[in-house]
């Protein structure tokens, strides 16, 4: 991959510490740099609509899908994106069906993966290091191979907000009046789920099981807390998000850090989450601002 | 006040809807219609159907029987905008009016920006409604019933050929309600669309509609107002204490409103 090394390259002229001289490190930023505009986003729905638990969901489903790879002796690399998007499709169209809740419907499917998968990878002791990976992540492992696809679900997924950022919006505000107002909401919930689960299972990759969920919300609620429009809220989450993800790298590779990259991108997007914060109480206060 | 109904043509007949929900029969063999250009009402008790009779119509239920939505003059599919009774939504989300105007009709992401053909016309729509300079306010920042009126405004937006509203003036003080379907009334006049709403506040009914329906998951009777509201029907789908409220809201079967609009329709009645 020709164009990929001319990208790591360009990384270490730009970032000339001692650590981002490594390959594998510029594979990582590289990887991280695809996934910070994906989860800003996905993320700003995420949080407008409520839907943190939907990628938690998701998320644990990874476990479910590790199993599959074992039974079908398929690499979990292709039997974790295919069961997360199934669930990820199931959930909306339950959702769709169903007079149940939100959330049960979404923690019916949530616990059936999760038990699933512990069940199955229970009886393998090999899989138990794999298990360790997806509870905590692993960005420094990233391949080439991941990074082309991640490379591809970002140019799918821009196309889709590009194109329907605005009736995401209309959509989770209100269902049924977009849909009498003749938005085709059922094509885009359903693409939107389908784009959510391959961005979940990809960061997955990159910070963790664990700490998936904060990936897509961290960003995107520092966001709404910067932002007095729906438009600026996806550039806040865009500029929190990639800092986030470049600092959290950095430091984590640093001789008097070395932590687990994931962890540390996520304190990076907490502590902007909290500057937000301040800056946000500071507004209300301010007198006549009262947004 | 001139109605612009035209009693012969409908703009939505309800034929035979039958509409259940966990088992529950909500709509029973419901037919009725809306005329054409008419203020119609449907009022009935808590839990007659009336809500789900919208939904039937948005095709947010499912259900059994037809409704039939003749196309318009130009031959296209009749164009609805909706009101819904409340919106339920996040209050701390950063959506300022402008872009909650513009959503539905601008492609381009609004991390771009509005264009300015649509601030202009998204102006002009708040300006109908009575919301002028609340552009930039945060939707989570307005009362209730600045609330209904934007989601008014975005269902003017439509240009519709059919407005269907839920309790469009719940939440909102008797003023507010008064100042609301004044501009309905107005607006209806301009811009020659069909009116459906549903209401259980038949003071407002009386003023406005019409034409009614009374339903209490079958259609009890149907008709303008004056024949309909009557204390015999009242009686028999709200139970007794209704009936008694309306016989003092309308003395001498007769229309009791005194505002410009009624004694204009007694006129034309």
């Amino acid at each position: 991959m020709p164009e990929l090394t001319a990208v790591y390259d360009l990384i270490a002229r730009l970032l000339p510490f001692e650590c981002m001289q490594m390959r594998f490190m510029q594979q990582a930023l590289t990887g991280l740099l695809l996934l910070a505009p994906m989860v800003a986003l996905m993320g700003v729905h995420v949080v407008n609509f409520r839907m943190a638990f939907f990628a938690d969901a998701i998320s644990h489903s990874a476990f479910a899908g590790v199993a599959l790879g074992l039974i079908l002796t398929v690499s979990p690399r292709w039997t974790m994106p295919v069961f997360g998007l199934l669930v990820g499709l199931a959930i909306v169209a339950a959702q769709r069906r169903s007079a149940l809740s939100t959330d049960t419907v979404i923690g019916v499917f949530f616990s059936g993966a999760v038990a699933f998968g512990l069940a199955v990878v229970s009886r393998e002791s090999s899989a138990a290091r794999d298990i360790q990976r997806f509870l905590y992540g692993d960005i420094l492992t990233i391949t080439a191979g991941d990074i082309r696809a991640m490379l591809a679900l970002l140019a799918g997924l821009t196309v889709f907000q590009v194109y329907g950022y605005n009736r995401m919006l209309y959509i989770g505000l209100s269902p049924s009046v977009a849909k009498a107002h003749g938005v085709r909401a059922a094509a885009y919930q359903y693409i939107y789920a389908g784009l959510l689960s391959c961005v979940v299972i990809f960061s997955v990759q990159a910070v963790g099981v664990l700490l998936v969920t904060a990936m897509l919300i961290v960003p995107a609620a520092a966001a709404r807390n910067f932002a007095r429009s729906a438009g600026a809220m996806m550039w806040w989450a865009l500029l929190v998000s990639t800092t986030s993800t470049i600092a959290g790298l950095l430091i984590s590779a640093q001789e008097w850090a070395r932590t687990a990259t994931g962890a540390c991108v996520i304190l990076a997007a907490f502590s902007w989450f909290m500057l937000s914060w301040a800056f946000a109480c500071m507004r209300c206060r301010a007198p006549g601002s009262r947004q | 006040m001139t109605c612009a109904c035209d009693s012969d043509r409908v703009a939505v007949m309800f034929e035979n809807v039958t509409a259940a929900l966990g088992g529950t029969v909500i709509l029973e063999g419901v037919t009725a219609r809306v005329p054409l250009g008419s203020c119609t009402a449907i009022v009935g008790p808590n839990g007659a159907g009336k809500t789900t009779m919208l939904l039937a119509l948005l095709g947010e239920v499912p259900f059994t029987g037809g409704i039939r939505i003749p196309p318009s003059d130009e031959g296209r599919a009749l164009r609805i905008g909706y009101v819904p009774q409340r919106l339920q939504f996040d209050r701390a989300m950063p959506l300022t009016v402008m872009e909650f105007m513009v959503m539905g009709w601008q492609r381009r992401p609004l991390w771009f920006g509005v264009a300015r053909r649509y601030r202009e016309r998204a102006r002009q729509l708040l300006a109908c409604v009575k919301l002028e300079g609340l552009e930039r306010r945060k939707i989570g920042a307005l009362s209730g019933g600045e609330m209904q009126r934007v989601l008014l405004a975005l269902a003017l937006g439509r240009e519709p050929d059919l407005l269907v509203m839920d309790e469009p003036a719940s939440g909102v003080d008797f003023q507010g309600e008064h100042i609301f379907c004044e501009l309905l009334d107005v607006l209806r006049r301009e811009q020659g669309f069909t009116q459906l709403m549903v209401s259980h506040d038949l003071p407002t009914v009386t003023h406005h509609a019409t034409h009614v329906i009374c339903l209490n998951r079958k259609v009890a009777a149907e008709g303008p107002p004056r024949e309909v509201l009557t204390a015999e029907n009242l009686t028999a789908i709200f139970g007794l204490h209704m009936g008694l409220v309306d016989s003092s809201a309308l003395p001498d079967g007769k229309s009791s409103c005194s505002s410009a609009c009624c004694t204009g329709r007694d006129g034309h009645a």
